[in-house]
């Protein structure tokens, strides 16, 4: 293991302000290093359960890794990953596939299916997981995609669509499952300024209408301001702190301040 | 000097990790896994029954008028046009058919998976397909492997008559130093029905294994698109050197002790 620089982690005080409930995702202790880049480096974090969370850090720090290790497509290297009680390093194949049920992710460039139009690719997890018949199926399937302002667009393929489409679409498919926890990578980033905000009041929306633990990745400031419940801020491979949104907004650390506010000078530079 | 040898030393660091990965999908199929997507499995039958069997029907057609010429005139040059048969049945049934099966399924089906699983693999949708509790190792390759073993013998078995008539046509229409009758004679007493049988397994053996190594190397893909590429170019040369292989070993096996060729008997 690589020696750790304690000046690396100035403003890491790994603070972590209580939310009020129990956490239905924890990383602890983990490190993951892919060759000599050592990505996550000793994180520890808890995302609450039932709130809508946000991850925020500049990018290359390891965010998408973070989701991986939490739907088990990555393993940390040491430390544990807990979602809803359950060790994701050391469950059964079998059973990941079972927990894996509840989830619903879109990832950072939405990977539709590209065999399939954007009809199919929503109702995609419908057919694989209940026993829905075609009628009810559409019914669910048209609702997403005009949720998500895509209704006309139905037999298009995805390689037909802007990113922004392809990521509005697998936004749509990440939810048809009505799934107890979510994760969205970016789900704003190549969206215009409206849509983005309209995909916001989207996310607080389907949340309030079912429930469940959110975890939203974000680069823009303004959707954590519209919809975090909770923000926890990763850099140089650890969180900074983490808390309540209120709260962190009005952080006194130099770092969050500084990438809270988007601004120029401060600890962040463009290494 | 190194680089030259490069490949072949990856095949050796990497046959075990190949052979897993081959055991892994056939266990799906044989153990009944692959039933959970038998809708998918029928899908992808769908896709190979449309988009393959003309190509591989068409280079075995052609390679059987390719024995039957060759047989013609070698037989003739010898003294003995009356035999062509013999070369012809030899020829499509046991060696060049399989070959030419084998050949056509790795360039058409075999690069086609590479291509197909190494780009779902690096847009992520391998990922997303694990995340929604699918098992993509079965929904991906073992359904492929069920799809080709239910698609393929029909079609070999069909191929296998075109290149028949296709040699017929060469032999009897087309060079005609035998007669229709003479040609069938002989052309029907060097082969049984065992030997038919053994020819389908060779070809579904080079089918199995150009299947099960498109789907390693695009399941395996990495590297963004070029990887892909590469992927795909290093899927058809080890191809081409199994299906070789399976066409030298199925020769020595089936035919190597009791070659079938009633001559003076
Ligand atoms: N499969 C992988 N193999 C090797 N390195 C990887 C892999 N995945 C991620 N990395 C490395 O991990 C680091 C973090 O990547 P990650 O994608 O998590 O960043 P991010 O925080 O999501 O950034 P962004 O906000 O730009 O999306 C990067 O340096 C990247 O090079
Ligand atoms: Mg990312």
């Amino acid at each position: 293991m690589a020696v750790v620089k304690e000046e690396e982690f100035e403003f890491h005080t790994g603070q972590n302000r209580p939310a009020g409930v129990p956490d239905a995702i924890q990383f602890i202790d983990v490190h993951k290093t892919f060759g000599s880049n050592q990505v996550l480096r000793g994180l520890s974090m808890g995302l609450p359960e039932g709130k809508v969370s946000m991850i925020l850090g500049p990018s290359g720090t390891g965010k998408s890794v973070c989701i991986k290790h939490i739907v088990g497509l990555m393993y940390p290297d040491s430390g544990d990953v807990v979602v809803a009680g359950h060790s994701i390093p050391s469950l059964s194949d079998d059973d990941l596939f079972e927990l894996r049920k509840k989830f619903g992710v879109l990832f950072q460039d939405g990977a539709l299916f590209g065999s399939l139009n954007l009809y199919d690719n929503v109702a995609f997890p419908l057919r694989q997981h209940t026993e829905k018949g075609e009628d009810e199926i559409a019914e669910i399937v048209n609702r997403r995609l005009s949720e998500v302002g895509l209704g006309n667009a139905n037999e298009k393929m995805p390689n037909e669509l802007s990113g922004g489409m392809r990521k509005r679409a697998g936004f749509a498919r990440s939810l048809v499952l009505d799934p107890e926890i979510v994760l969205f990578d970016e789900p704003d980033s190549g969206l215009d300024p409206v849509r983005t905000a309209l995909l916001c009041e989207l996310i607080k929306e389907v949340h309030a209408e079912n429930g469940g633990t959110y975890v939203v990745i974000t680069h823009d400031i303004m959707s954590a301001r519209r919809v975090a419940e909770y923000i926890a801020v990763l850099w140089r491979g650890r969180i900074v702190e983490a808390g309540p949104s209120q709260e962190l907004f009005e952080s006194e650390n130099e770092f969050v301040r500084q990438f809270l506010a988007g601004e120029s000078s401060g600890p962040l530079g463009m290494e | 000097m190194n680089e030259l040898f490069a490949l072949p030393r990856e095949w050796l660091a990497a046959t075990g990790e190949i052979g897993r990965f081959m055991g892994t999908v056939m266990g799906d199929v044989w153990g009944g896994r692959v039933l959970h997507f038998f809708g998918e499995s029928l899908r992808q039958a769908g896709i190979l029954i449309v988009s393959s069997t003309l190509v591989i029907w068409a280079l075995m057609f052609i390679l059987g008028l390719i024995c039957g010429t060759e047989g013609a005139y070698f037989l003739e040059a010898n003294g003995a046009p009356a035999y062509a048969g013999v070369f012809a049945a030899w020829c499509d049934l046991r060696e060049i058919i399989p070959y030419a099966f084998g050949y056509m399924m790795a360039a058409k089906v075999g690069t086609g998976i590479v291509a197909e699983l190494g780009a779902m693999r690096i847009s992520d949708e391998i990922d997303a397909l694990e995340v929604m509790g699918i098992d993509s190792m079965t929904f991906l390759c073992a359904t492929r492997l069920l799809a080709a073993w239910i698609v393929l013998p029909f079609l070999y078995l069909a191929g296998m008559g075109g290149a028949f008539l296709a040699s017929y046509i060469a032999v009897v229409q087309q060079v005609g130093f035998v007669s229709s009758g003479g040609y069938l004679l002989i052309f029907w007493e060097f082969q049984n029905p065992p030997d038919f049988l053994f020819s389908l397994i060779k070809a579904m053996v080079m089918a199995t294994a150009i299947v099960l190594v498109g789907c390693y190397y695009g399941y395996n893909a990495g590297g963004g698109p070029v990887g892909v590429g590469t992927a795909t170019a290093k899927s058809m040369v080890l191809n081409l050197v199994l299906v070789h292989l399976i066409g030298m070993l199925g020769t020595q096996v089936f035919w190597g002790n009791n070659p079938n060729a009633p001559i003076g008997g």
